[in-house]
């Protein structure tokens, strides 16, 4: 009787203790749980983290329509009613396109955090450029987070459970971009500094971010220092032909701080946006049912504004490389009767994003609108000169920032602009980089957005709010970003 | 044999040595016939014998004192004596016990008396369902029980059925946890076991099954096997019948010349030319009739049962075998059983118990209960076609692509499934002392089964979609390995083994001890471990030589290098780890309460959520018992209370985990890169589906004959498994990604049960027994996710819409659609409608506007509204026997009231047959008022409207059986006990209005109850039965 008590309080005891003989992995099945067994599965992961970058054509659509430099357009204002929402600055709580932002960044967060949880499984010599990779992709998507939203929840290193994810609050801006900070200083030393593919993160990638982060918080001698660095490093240099900048053919150039990659080789549908390998923008930036030479056919969103045109002086090349104006691009042509488009409802202003647009030569597979092969530009050498520049010019050093500025300039002949304001470099940002999607959130770093943005309010519209689903998913406990 | 029984009682008699006198005798029984293997025990000294076959014994006793000793032998009531000194030469008569229902009911690791039992339980003797003559258990229940509701998946020989206790708690697995002495035995495997092999069934339907933990919030059914009884004489017994089977309906289809009448006027009315130049066709082909047939079944079991002083034992064997009422053998079910239980004393505390139930059976089927299933072709194929055209082929009907021969269908097909099945176990009964048992049992469950299909080429028709070959010569279509290099694909055969292991361990300990006479404590501790595993191995090969049913093996494919041929497999495991702990306690039988813990952990469940812990509490009180309670005529009366927390573990293996089927794709070096990333992310904090369940019941007995008991329940599951929207933060929503499986949505069940019971006084000529039992349970979904609004179930008609939903304030798998209110009698009716019906015509169905906007949307679900639902309102069970002299006559009812049936058999193309409904269609102003006109113009009639929607309220008489039992004076000359031969008929009528096979219409799936494909019916069966013991 003993012997069969001893046994069963043997069972009882070791019951309570049999954690592990429940653990029962699926057999022969490589899931989730039991992956990052060797290098390969490192390397496929990072592939999937680099994924998400390709959702960045909404980035770029936001940073151009809420700033004065474009309208939504589009076929009707009820098409793509977010874009419109922010065009007017009426957006609120309830907006599909701020939810994909917001989604789809934290799919590439939860992907980067996927490998950096697991980052102890293995060692391999490749192991800690992976890592730094994977640093580098958080960064990049905890960035467009806080330049939208300011606050974010800040999860690192782990998969949130359904319970945990009501329990996580938005982290303050200031931990956020530490965070950010903390990545990319991890990152840049372990990177290369030339990118064995086409399309990695590099070491000059990770510090013009950096240093970009920097700027978004008035560090400016850190940014400073940052920016040296990538322009010592003698690895970038500006493109000579502002022209060909946004072409497929000259794509990957010295001028290429950091690209976000596509192919037109794979179809795509609207039904899965963020499942496209190809870029977005183009077409929809293209032409309405335009029958012509040179461009395709597109779906006339993001379309400069006249504000934008009227900006530029009339002898700036740069102009004609930013801005489609249509009517006297079809004019200019040898047989213009025969070159057809149409206006959508959405928002018409004459002129077309001629940075990101459908070409011909460059259209992808069908859906071909959804399927342009031309990378986003997302750091370029011309921008990290213009921070710089403004750093240093926060720094007293005015020498150097007139100097970074006549760099800019004289690649598109033109004379050098003395440059005894800040508002110098800002306007040669707007010159250099209109179109590319910094413009909203330049206004509102440098305090001009309510000067600039009509129905900008300030203390309210510099942040996005929260997308109020997202609120409510996460357990309700979030507050909204205030005055919406 | 009985020399062997002999030698075997001899050798176990006790001798001694020492000063003996012997003492001889013989034990007979009142009517002067010998007993044998009765057990003549002597307390002090101690000392054993066993009666021989003749009655005679032998005890040898050491001391010439007079001694004590009992008689005992099954059967009959223990008799104690006093031998005087001496040696003695006796004549012991026995008195027969007078047969009482079982007092004792199974529980869970113990037993409970019925009268301190304070849980919700029902039982059914092994007799009952033994009676029904039906092939499986969960069939011979329906109408048994209140509470515990058996609908039936399919009619075909084989077919399942599906047993819901209180109603359905989940859109997911609703299947009880059933055990078989005490083995884990899953509901669809329930085909291996012979109900002739039921001893009693037990369903433990409240808080009482807490003490299964995590699997028991859908009920508990506990079988047990027959077994032996000690100082029992070996009695074996037959029992087998011979019965045949026709349809229980035909469907009431249009005639030939009714068909071309009503297709003329369809295609005129749609502007097109009439199909038949003469109608004047006659009656056709009856499609029906090609399909059905009668069809013989069968059913054999001999048993043998017996025990000695210390062994008991009963060992069955049973044959079945039941061919279909559609196709005959190619719709086929047989199985072979071997049952051994077998009880030793290994000493005088130590008992093993030994169960091992072998099963072996075989069984093929038709495509049924679907679009494409032969009754579904049967019932749409044209009456205008002959079975064979006279070009000596099948006629084609290439009007309608997706319907095709049925006879030939029939011909084709061809699958064969087996499953062997070994489920047993080893129990140590250890006994230190009278108050506590410690129980050791080692239990597994073995099913290997396997299935092969082949499928030939076969040409149904151009454009059919059942089409193998490229034509009516039967070429093989080919498949192209490289550029140029084509082979032909040929005949198919697919062959598959899966195997299922589960192994368990269970120990426990009870100890029940009275102190100061009125106060019984009663304990159980215990813990289980119990492992399942799965693995399958798959393969279909192609080019079966000559398109030959008999080379249908993989080993004969004759595909160039196999380069077709393909393989497939798949494995899990999972493990479940528990301890529970039971105490009762009664005060002299009149207060009684007992509490109930279990702790479960499960590989199934994510790693935060991996251990769940399920109390329950009841409590009785006998009124009866108190010294107030002074009504004579009720004998007892008991207010019973339980509330308790219960599990659904029957979720998928690994839900909790993430997988890597996302997208993650980007470019490289202008190359697109294949990676890896999550596509349904984790989710570790995955349970178990959780019930909470208050039941408040009474328990009456009238002059111990007349039994009532009454149960109210409030049964409550909540986490149902959902993938609804979550935070952006869980990384779902990129390339490839869904929602995780979370645990959320509720679903709320409430009824009533009624159990009433009559028997007559024993001792009178004319016994009757008659019980009825009523069930109503009122389900309603209170709770979805937020983000989700509605689980979409079945659909209607082929691509059609979905017509049945899972969506809170609502009957599970509710069916929604729009509320038809007549048929357009004139444009003028149309025109001066309150409500305008886009393009309605007179003759069409008027829709009602739900939402008041004087508008019918078709375009989204505004107007559509709650159509029923295929739970019933309430269930009733009606049983009737009685036996006079040698005769018996036994009846069982079932009715279910309030469910309804969506009429989805009928394709709604210009060419299909139909229901002769339609001959009372609407041809002109006032010629019907509920039957929409017939064209073959796009027209809202074929939407899913209530026009679609029937009353499935039957009341059927399951089993009607009259018998007549040969007299025992008789028999004992032939040395049986008994000989009975009886007529029987299952399904003799059914009363209902539902025009389709059968009302009794099951799915296993919550979602799809209620959703008529054509069933296949449940036969009628006509049977003559045998019965003998000796």
């Amino acid at each position: 009787m003993k012997k069969h008590l001893l046994i069963i309080g043997a069972l009882v005891i070791g019951l309570f203790s049999c954690k592990k003989f429940l653990t029962v992995d699926p057999p022969y099945t490589q899931d989730a749980e039991n992956y990052f067994k060797t290098p390969e599965d490192y390397e496929r992961a990072l592939v999937g983290a680099y994924d998400l970058l390709q959702t960045s054509f909404m980035s770029l659509w936001i940073g151009e329509i809420a700033s004065d430099n474009a309208i939504a357009g589009g076929e009707s204002a009820n098409d793509s009613q977010g874009l419109h929402q922010i065009d007017a600055m009426t957006h609120g709580g309830i907006n599909n396109d701020l939810r994909s932002v917001f989604r789809w960044n934290y799919v590439g967060i939860s992907r980067a955090n996927y490998i950096l949880e697991n980052k102890d499984n293995i060692d391999f010599p490749e192991k800690a450029h992976i890592l730094a990779e994977a640093k580098f992709l958080r960064a990049y998507y905890y960035f467009e987070l806080v330049k939208f939203f300011g606050d974010v929840p800040l999860v690192i290193d782990k998969r949130l459970g359904i319970e945990e994810v009501r329990t996580i609050d938005r982290s303050p801006k200031a931990e956020v971009y530490a965070q950010i900070e903390k990545d990319l200083k991890e990152a840049y030393p372990v990177l290369n500094a030339v990118a064995v593919q086409k399309g990695r993160a590099t070491r000059g990638a990770a510090l013009a971010l950096l240093g970009k982060a920097y700027v978004y918080q008035n560090k400016w001698s850190e940014a400073a220092q940052t920016f040296d660095e990538v322009i010592n490093s003698g690895s970038y240099s500006l493109h000579p032909s502002y022209a060909e900048l946004f072409d497929v053919a000259h794509e990957n150039n010295a001028e290429t701080v950091f690209d976000i990659q596509y192919t037109g080789l794979e179809g795509g549908s609207y039904g899965c946006l963020v499942c496209l390998e190809g870029n977005a923008a183009p077409g929809f930036q293209g032409i309405r049912q335009y029958n012509g030479p040179v461009y395709g056919d597109g779906n006339s969103y993001n379309l400069p504004t006249q504000d934008l045109y009227d900006f530029f002086p009339a002898g700036d090349p740069r102009r004609g490389v930013t801005i489609l104006d249509i009517e006297a691009f079809i004019a200019a042509q040898p047989n213009p009767g025969a070159i057809t488009y149409a206006i959508g409802a959405g928002g018409h202003t004459g002129y077309y994003n001629n940075k990101y647009i459908k070409r011909q030569g460059e259209i992808g597979l069908p859906d071909n609108d959804l399927t342009s092969p031309v990378n986003y530009r997302v750091i370029r050498y011309a921008d990290v000169l213009l921070m710089a520049a403004e750093a240093n010019y926060h720094l007293g050093n005015t020498a150097i920032a007139q100097t970074y500025v006549n760099q800019i300039r004289s690649r598109v002949s033109i004379p050098g602009a003395s440059v005894n304001s800040l508002d110098k470099i800002y306007n040669e940002r707007r010159f250099e980089l209109s179109g590319e999607g910094h413009r909203f959130f330049d206004l509102v770093r440098t305090g001009k957005a309510a000067l600039e943005i009509p129905g900008f309010i300030p203390g309210k519209h510099e942040v996005f709010p929260i997308p109020q689903v997202e609120i409510d998913l996460a357990g309700g406990r979030w507050p909204q970003n205030p005055g919406y | 044999m009985k020399s062997f029984f002999l030698l075997l009682g001899v050798s176990l008699t006790f001798f001694s040595v020492a000063q003996n006198r012997t003492i001889t005798g013989k034990i007979i029984n009142d009517a002067n016939e010998p007993l044998g293997f009765a057990k003549i025990a002597v307390k002090s000294p101690k000392g054993n014998a066993l009666s021989a076959v003749d009655g005679t014994f032998s005890l040898v006793l050491k001391d010439t004192a007079s001694a004590n000793v009992t008689i005992s032998v099954y059967g009959y009531q223990p008799q104690e004596m006093s031998i005087g000194s001496g040696p003695q030469e006796l004549t012991i008569v026995m008195k027969p016990t007078v047969s009482e229902k079982n007092e004792v009911t199974v529980i869970g690791y113990g037993e409970a008396k019925n009268k301190t039992l304070t849980g919700a339980t029902s039982k059914v003797d092994g007799e009952d369902i033994e009676k029904m003559n039906m092939s499986r258990m969960d069939q011979a229940l329906q109408g048994q029980m209140a509470g515990v509701n058996i609908s039936t998946n399919s009619g075909s020989p084989g077919g399942s059925a599906n047993i819901r206790i209180r109603g359905l708690g989940t859109f997911g697995d609703n299947d009880p946890l059933i055990l078989v002495d005490g083995i884990v035995y899953d509901s669809q495997g329930l085909n291996a076991l012979n109900p002739s092999d039921i001893k009693s069934i037990t369903v433990l339907k409240d808080a009482m099954a807490g003490i299964y933990g995590v699997r028991a919030a859908n009920g508990v059914v506990l079988i047990e096997t027959k077994n032996g009884a000690i100082n029992r004489k070996p009695t074996i017994e037959y029992n087998g019948y011979f019965g045949l089977q026709q349809t229980s309906k035909k469907l009431d289809l249009l005639r030939a010349d009714e068909y071309a009448v009503i297709k003329n006027e369809m295609f005129a009315m749609g502007g097109q030319a009439m199909p038949f130049n003469n109608v004047n066709v006659g009656e056709g082909t009856d499609w029906q009739d090609q399909v059905f047939t009668r069809s013989p079944v069968q059913s054999h079991n001999i048993s043998l049962n017996g025990g000695t002083l210390a062994t008991r034992y009963s060992i069955g064997l049973g044959y079945f075998n039941q061919d279909g009422i559609v196709g005959g053998a190619k719709s086929h079910f047989d199985r072979y059983n071997a049952r051994l239980n077998f009880s030793t004393d290994l000493s005088d505390k130590l008992k093993l118990n030994s169960v091992l139930l072998f099963s072996s059976e075989g069984r093929n089927t038709l495509p049924e209960n679907g679009i494409g299933s032969v009754l579904y072709n049967a019932i749409n194929a044209f009456p205008t076609e002959p079975v064979i055209s006279p070009m000596g082929n099948y006629s084609y009907m290439e009007e309608v692509s997706d319907i095709i021969n049925p006879v030939a269908q029939i011909m084709n097909t061809y699958n064969w499934n087996k499953a062997q099945k070994f489920v047993g176990k080893e129990e140590f009964v250890f006994k230190p002392l009278s108050f506590l048992t410690f129980t050791n049992r080692f239990n597994y469950n073995v099913a290997l089964v396997d299935s092969k299909v082949f499928s030939p080429l076969v040409w149904y028709g151009e454009g059919k979609y059942a089409n193998t070959a490229l034509n009516a010569q039967l070429e093989s279509p080919t498949v192209e390995l490289a550029t140029g290099v084509e082979i032909d694909r040929g005949a198919a055969v697919y062959e598959e083994r899966n195997t299922y292991a589960d192994l368990s361990y269970e120990g426990f300990v009870n100890y029940d001890q009275v102190f100061a006479k009125d106060h019984q404590v009663k304990a159980t501790a215990g813990v289980t471990i119990f492992q399942r595993e799965g693995n399958s191995l798959n393969g279909v090969a192609y080019g079966i030589p000559n398109n030959d049913v008999n080379y249908a093996d993989i080993s004969a494919n004759s595909t160039q290098g196999g380069f077709l041929n393909n393989t497939g497999s798949w494995e899990f495991t999972e493990r479940l780890v528990s301890a529970f702990l039971r105490a009762e306690y009664a005060f002299k039988e009149k207060y009684v309460v007992s509490a109930v813990v279990r702790r479960d952990g499960s590989s199934k469940f994510g790693p935060n959520s991996r251990f769940g812990t399920f109390p329950s509490f009841s409590a009785g009180w006998l009124i009866s018992e108190e010294s107030f309670f002074k009504f004579k005529p009720i004998d007892l009366c008991k207010l019973r209370v339980s509330y308790g927390i219960s599990g659904n573990d029957q979720i998928p293996n690994f839900a909790y985990r993430a997988l890597l089927n996302g997208e993650g794709v980007y470019v490289f070096d202008d190359v697109i890169t294949q990676g890896v990333a999550i596509g349904r992310p984790a989710n570790p904090d995955l349970k178990w589906e959780t019930t909470r369940q208050l039941n408040i019941g009474l328990d009456l007995s009238f002059w111990k004959k007349l039994s009532f008991s009454t149960n109210y329940f409030i049964k409550n599951t909540y986490d149902l498994l959902f993938q609804p929207d979550v935070s952006a933060l869980m990384g779902s929503y990129g390339p490839g990604g869904y929602p995780p499986v979370i645990n959320a949505g509720n679903v709320s069940n409430k009824g009533w049960e009624i159990e009433l019971g009559y028997r007559s006084d024993r001792t009178k000529k004319f016994l009757y027994e008659a019980n009825w039992n009523f069930t109503a349970v009122n389900n309603q979904v209170t709770e979805v996710p937020s983000g989700v609004d509605y689980l979409p179930g079945a659909a209607f008609s082929v691509g059609g819409d979905v017509a049945t939903r899972f969506q809170k304030g609502y009957e599970i798998g509710y069916f929604f659609g729009y509320q038809t209110a007549g048929v357009f009698q004139t444009q003028d009716e149309i025109d001066n409608a309150q409500v305008v019906q886009e393009g309605a015509k007179p003759g069409d169905l008027i829709f009602v506007d739900q939402n008041g906007d004087g508008v019918i949307s078709f375009t989204d679900d505004s107007d559509k509204t709650n159509l029923g639902s295929a739970i019933p309102d309430f269930i009733m069970g009606f049983n009737v026997s009685s036996s006079y002299k040698g005769f018996d006559l036994s009846a069982n009812f079932f009715a279910s009231i309030g469910n309804e049936i969506i009429r989805n058999y009928e394709r709604q193309q210009p060419y299909a047959n139909q229901l002769s409904y339609t001959i009372d269609r609407w041809v002109g102003p006032g010629s019907s008022f509920d039957v929409p006109r017939q064209t073959t113009e796009p027209t809202r009639n074929n939407v899913f409207s209530s026009f679609y929607v029937e009353d499935g309220s039957f009341l059927r008489l399951r089993n009607l059986q009259l018998g007549y039992s040969f007299s025992k004076d008789w028999l004992r000359k032939i040395k049986m006990e008994q000989l009975r031969v009886y007529l029987a008929a299952n399904n003799l009528f059914t009363l209902t209005k539902y025009m389709g096979y059968d009302p009794d219409l099951g799915s296993s799936s919550a979602l799809s109850a209620g959703v008529d494909y054509g069933m296949y019916p449940q036969a009628k069966t006509l049977m003559v039965g045998l019965q003998f013991k000796f």
